[in-house]
């Protein structure tokens, strides 16, 4: 393979991933999208492999090629000009927020790649407004359920299907807005992409294809082969299920032999009732993002690179549920925990690798009426959990979860009093919140938020990590776990759970939001004396 | 005769421009002093004077005005070596500049350590004082409280001053900033009211944290050139083009450091912009390649689209700025294996220390000019007039040491690097035109910097274009934009924030007052015909970005301006988003009114590179060495078509045409180059 033209195509598929993200940034409709950007998108190939992805959220991409395998399944031949969507856990996707967009493309009459659009809507139906329903015990209180259908054909969309959608969510504009945002980018990738056939002939493109990946897959196996081989174990506890079942294991068994890896997840905790059980590909992609995150970060993340990873679960086990249970929390949890314990286990192996635990999500939704008397729905975004530490220094302050590491983005608090109802009394760092490791966890935040809506409000919740704090690694000590705390008015003072509906909160009340730090690396006594006293100078401990 | 000078600070040159009264116009160029920046400019000066065959102290007293694009802040932030920066903000939130937002960069690099803040935590000093979105004071800003926060401001050599909602009331910040700028008269005090006055702390805060880290650098660094310039003989006045394409003078420039963030490239896309008011046709796409880097912008009906959000450094500038789209790959780009074996091109660069391999100066890796060496597109002997000699056989042992890595020919390896630049090249173009709703196709592209002319016709070709241009000023070609753009100031003032858009009556009177207010302040600066252009931030009500609309087609005496307003904004989004929603409510949430001071004078006319005497080189093209032939820019008579690949030679660039290209030099000073069909 000519290495000139390998190294031009290469940067050309990155560029059409890149240019596909940017499309969704600025035509998106809702919030969660254009500003907070949760959404992914890839080019795989005609059989659902990986070719090319931008940097967006972490816990979509690796599950991405089942969305192509269940159209497949369905639609075993597609057709130039077909636009396939689907939302379905059980059929290709990950939780039902979460709407995928795949495109064919052609040459030569033959299917040769997709390009594919991940993003989370605003709404997607079910028990509660945005998508999260902690009282949930089955699928169908989540929101509706889309299979792989056929969206459109020759290049044309079904609106009887968009409207059949828009009738099941609480925000039809969004919904309709974000999906044609969704089209278009794809659309644009796959012009682009027939460009390159074009160009290059299907041969000669598949071939390069291929020595990418083929190269990808040799980067990874060189570093991979490097760590020593061996067994180890590793686990992580969720909180709960929001329906009296605690202390919920994820347990990952690491087998390392020359440049493979193996994960055995089989040992974790039975499903639950409750809305923290794992679809079958978003376990799939949170097991390749930890894998990931264990690689250089040059690594291109496609199918070569992740193909020394094997994986073994059992379905009915929390990270692989049985059709129709309740999965909407599952990209944040159990996905981080998944995460967490298989870094919990490679820290033997390979702890100049493993970085302390990133925080877990705990998300809080207000709804009531402004003085205006105008409705609002407020999400919280603000008071993210510290990002962990690791061998390359101190975590992240306030930068996020496992699943999306420093990839979403909190709004403007000046915008926020200026369109809802809240006064954020103060926003800043949570002193102490990070592991104090060699090297410390991020700090978490501490946000005083007083609600001033006009009339009482309500709020609902959906998260974890108020016991379990982000995991410290090798002899690092664990973040501070969350402490939210709702102050009332009247001076009662309430502690929220991370899985509520319908919390009573009157105007005047404040929330008070301690979010975890991130998880310290190393042994806290060879922290630097220098970094302990500017620790404490700028107030990151006290 | 009286002369107007524009100065170009680039990475490896400085590049200097002089029109004189009757548009005579004469370049100069000399070494970049990154240490002290006016001491290169010193020397470009008296380059120039020698030039014109004049002495330095009469080249000056004989000047009207100096124009100086400047890469000071941009390296301070590059480098970070700016300022000590204290920050006096609200209570409560003193970490908005470090939280980020969330955002961290390069998403899958879980093992890397958070960037060092601007300004360290406890260097950020809480004040109690709270306002609210609508102005109302929430907690009022006591004397106590302020006296304590400058008493604990310490050694620092500048402060930023943060306050939320600043934006709809600066009361609480100029009370601040006038304490202190009492107390400690030896600070570079700036608030965010004064710097960009938005909703958004995390943009206005820090792009006013930015202001205070290069703010005393800018200050010093202009102040030392007035002064060697004046010690020179100068007396005239000293304007500094800023990130939006437009001048200010020196003073104001030092004061809103921030705004020469940009500086640098500025001058090319004012230099496109004038040369689209001269006629070369159509839209353009800017292709200015150098050492280091690579600006691409797009000139659309003759203007430069403005855009926000731009970081430097890593650091978030929100001020409005040139669009431009920086490449970080030019002629001094390093061609390497990456960690997975593949052949990348840059981002590392060779820069101009140690430079290429062919630089002679103990570079060992090679970089796009060594290639473009080794394939003899460039002359070893006739470098850029000279000014560089380049050494072939260090170029040739760089190529050859790389190509056994690789296990492929050193040619091959050399024509490799070139390809692949190209095809970056034209990402670049791509994510600057395509990604922004622009078809290149349609559009010249303008080739000009050291490096933009052997790459032009591929880069062009790989796009669809038809045409590409290099004007004979070439690498000069900032420096003369500079003095083809306007001086400008601009009025900012937040409307709403949650409510439409004001009736019309207060949206008139609004913008009136703004325009008195840039008015006065352009006419302190200038005394000749002054225009204004107004504008606005609008969006839908649940959206969360604005878009800028340009309210100057308004009929402001008809009563219905707020609805002219919103037709306005509806018609450009569409345009913009391909859609619109006209049941929607439009919010207007900030007005702007710019003043432009026409500076003029002739536009100037450059007739003097030397050119390489007619001949032939041996090039290696499409895999095989072949003879072609070597001309000079005047050789181009309308129409003449290109039989086999040529190259085209001057003091200020090299470019190579392929075959089959019709080549005409045009007497307003450029080459046009028109791709024939296949």
């Amino acid at each position: 393979m000519d290495p000139v033209t390998l190294a031009v195509l290469d940067n050309r598929l990155r560029a059409i991933v890149e240019e596909m993200g940017e499309a969704m940034l600025r035509t998106s409709y809702s919030q969660i999208l254009n500003s907070s950007r949760d959404f992914s998108v890839a080019i795989c190939g005609a059989e659902g492999d990986l070719v090319s992805q931008a940097d967006h959220i972490p816990v979509h991409v690796g599950a991405l090629p089942s969305a192509v395998q269940a159209v497949l399944a369905q639609f075993p031949a597609p057709r130039p000009g077909d636009i396939f969507l689907l939302n379905d856990p059980y059929d290709g996707g990950s939780h039902l927020p979460d709407l995928t967009i795949l495109l064919p493309v052609f040459a030569d009459g033959e299917r040769c790649f997709f390009t594919v659009v991940r993003a989370h809507v605003s709404d997607i139906g079910g028990g509660t407004h945005g998508g999260y329903n902690p009282a949930a015990t089955d699928i169908w209180s989540e929101g509706v359920r889309i299979p792989p259908i056929r969206l459109g054909e020759d290049g044309g969309l079904r609106d009887d299907l968009i409207r059949l959608l828009c009738a099941n969510t609480r925000l039809p504009r969004d919904v309709r807005g974000d999906l044609m945002a969704m089209v278009g980018a794809a659309r644009t990738g796959a012009a682009r992409v027939e460009a390159l056939l074009a160009q290059h002939g299907r041969d000669g493109l598949l071939a390069v294809v291929d020595a990418i990946l083929g190269l990808s897959e040799a980067h990874a196996r060189r570093i991979v082969a490097a760590w020593p081989d061996g067994i180890w174990q590793g686990e992580a506890v969720l909180d709960d299920d929001g329906h009296g079942r605690e202390n919920i294991t994820i347990r990952a068994t690491c087998t390392k032999r020359g440049s493979d890896l193996t994960i055995d997840l089989s040992g974790s905790d039975d499903e639950v009732a409750g809305i923290v059980n794992s679809s079958r590909p978003n376990m799939l992609s949170a097991v390749a993002m930890a894998f990931a995150y264990l690689l250089d970060p040059e690594v291109s993340k496609n199918a070569g690179a992740f193909r020394p990873l094997s994986v073994i679960a059992r379905e009915g086990s929390i990270v692989w549920a049985h059709e129709g249970k309740p999965v909407t929390l599952c990209t944040s949890h159990p996905g981080n925990e998944i995460v967490e314990a298989i870094i919990r286990a490679m820290q033997h192996c390979c702890p100049e690798r493993a970085m302390g635990g990133w925080g877990r999500r705990f998300r809080v939704a207000i709804q009531g009426r402004s003085a205006t008397g105008r409705k609002f729905v407020w999400h919280l975004f603000h008071a993210r959990p510290g990002g962990g530490a690791s061998a390359a220094g101190d975590g992240f302050n306030t930068a996020g979860e496992w699943h999306s590491a420093g990839g979403l983005k909190f709004g403007s608090v000046e915008q926020a009093e200026a369109r809802f109802p809240l006064l954020f009394e103060a926003h800043e760092f949570r002193a102490n919140s990070g592991g104090l490791g060699q090297y410390r966890g991020g700090t978490g935040a501490e946000l005083r938020l007083r609600v001033e809506s006009h009339g009482p409000a309500l709020a609902n919740t959906a998260g974890d990590g108020v016991r379990h704090g982000s995991a410290g690694m090798v002899g690092g000590p664990d973040g501070m776990p969350h402490a939210y705390t709702l102050l009332g008015a009247d001076g009662a003072v309430r502690e929220l759970r991370s899985k509520e509906v319908g919390v009573p909160v009157q105007p005047g009340d404040v929330l008070h939001l301690l979010s975890s730090g991130g998880g310290g690396w190393g042994d806290p006594g060879k922290r630097a004396e220098v970094a302990k006293q500017s620790d404490l100078r700028d107030g990151y401990t006290a | 005769m009286r002369w107007r000078i524009g100065i170009d600070v680039g990475g490896t040159f400085t590049d200097l421009v002089a029109i004189a009264g009757d548009g005579g116009t004469v370049m100069a160029k000399a070494a970049s002093t990154p240490a002290d920046q006016s001491l290169g400019v010193l020397a470009g000066l008296a380059n120039l004077a020698a030039a014109l065959g004049v002495g330095l102290d009469e080249l000056l007293s004989r000047t009207e005005h100096i124009i100086h694009g400047t890469t000071v802040a941009t390296n301070a932030l590059l480098e970070r070596r700016g300022a000590r920066v204290a920050m006096l903000t609200t209570q409560g939130h003193r970490d908005v500049v470090e939280m980020r937002e969330g955002l961290k960069p390069d998403r899958y690099n879980l093992r890397m350590a958070p960037p060092e803040p601007l300004v360290p935590r406890h260097r950020r000093i809480p004040v109690a004082e709270r306002l609210r979105a609508d102005g109302r004071v929430e907690t009022a800003l006591e004397a106590p409280a302020l006296n304590a926060a400058i008493a604990a401001v310490g050694e620092a050599d500048a402060v930023a001053i943060c306050f939320l909602h600043a934006w709809a009331d600066p009361r609480h910040e100029a009370t601040a900033a006038a304490a202190l700028r009492a107390a400690r008269p030896d600070l570079f005090v700036t608030a965010s009211h004064e710097v960009l006055p938005e909703i958004k702390e995390f943009e206005r805060f820090s792009t006013t944290a930015v202001n205070a880290y290069v703010g005393p650098v800018v200050a010093r660094y202009l102040g030392r050139l007035a002064g060697r310039l004046a010690e020179a003989g100068y007396q005239g006045a000293v304007f500094v083009i800023l990130s939006h394409g437009g001048v200010a003078p020196l003073a104001d420039a030092a004061r809103l450091a921030v705004g020469t963030a940009l500086s640098g490239p500025a001058g090319g896309v004012a230099a496109a912009v004038a040369l689209s008011a001269m006629g070369i046709g159509g839209e353009l796409v800017t292709f200015d390649m150098g050492g280091t880097s690579t600006d691409i912008a797009s000139i659309t009906q003759g203007r430069a689209t403005l855009g926000r959000g731009r970081e430097v450094g890593g650091e978030v500038i929100a001020l409005e700025s040139l669009d431009i789209v920086t490449l970080g790959a030019g002629g001094g780009s390093i061609a390497a294996l990456g960690p997975d074996g593949r052949l990348q091109v840059g981002p590392r660069s060779a820069g101009a220390r140690p430079g290429p391999a062919c630089y002679g100066r103990g570079g060992v890796e090679p970089a796009v000019t060594d290639a473009n060496l080794v394939l003899g597109f460039l002359s070893a002997g006739n470098f850029l007039g000279g000014a560089q000699a380049l050494d072939l056989p260090a170029a040739e042992a760089a190529m050859a040491a790389l190509a056994g890595r690789l296990g492929i020919a050193p040619l091959d390896l050399a024509a490799g690097i070139f390809r692949l630049v190209n095809a970056r090249m034209a990402d670049g173009v791509r994510v600057a035109t395509v990604r922004r709703g622009i078809d290149p196709r349609a559009a010249t592209l303008l080739a000009f910097g050291g490096a933009a002319g052997l790459h032009a016709s591929a880069v062009a070709r790989d796009l669809g274009m038809k045409r590409y241009a290099v004007p004979l000023l070439a690498a000069g070609l900032s420096a003369w934009g500079m003095l083809r753009t306007d001086l400008r100031y601009e009025v900012t003032r937040s409307v709403s924030v949650a409510e439409g858009v004001p009736p019309a009556a207060t949206l008139a009177a609004l913008y009136a007052r703004l325009e008195d207010e840039a008015r006065q302040k352009m006419a302190e600066w200038f005394h000749g015909p002054i225009d204004t252009t107004r504008s606005a931030s609008m969006r839908y009500g649940e959206q969360v970005f604005e878009i800028k609309v340009g309210l100057d087609g308004l009929d402001w005496t008809r009563g219905d301006a707020d609805e002219q307003a919103r037709q306005a904004f509806h018609a450009e989004h569409q345009r913009l988003f391909t859609y619109q929603l006209p049941e929607d409510e439009v919010v207007l949430v900030s007005a702007r009114v710019a003043a432009l001071g026409r500076l003029g004078g002739a536009a100037g006319y450059f007739s003097r590179p030397a050119m390489t005497a007619p001949g032939a080189r041996r090039v290696f093209l499409g895999g095989a060495w072949r003879e072609v032939a070597v001309h000079g820019f005047f050789d181009f008579q309308p129409g003449r078509r290109l039989e086999a690949p040529a190259i085209v030679e001057s003091s200020t660039t090299t470019v190579l045409l392929a075959a089959g290209e019709f080549v005409e030099f045009d007497p307003r000073g450029w080459l046009m180059v028109t791709i024939a069909d296949g």
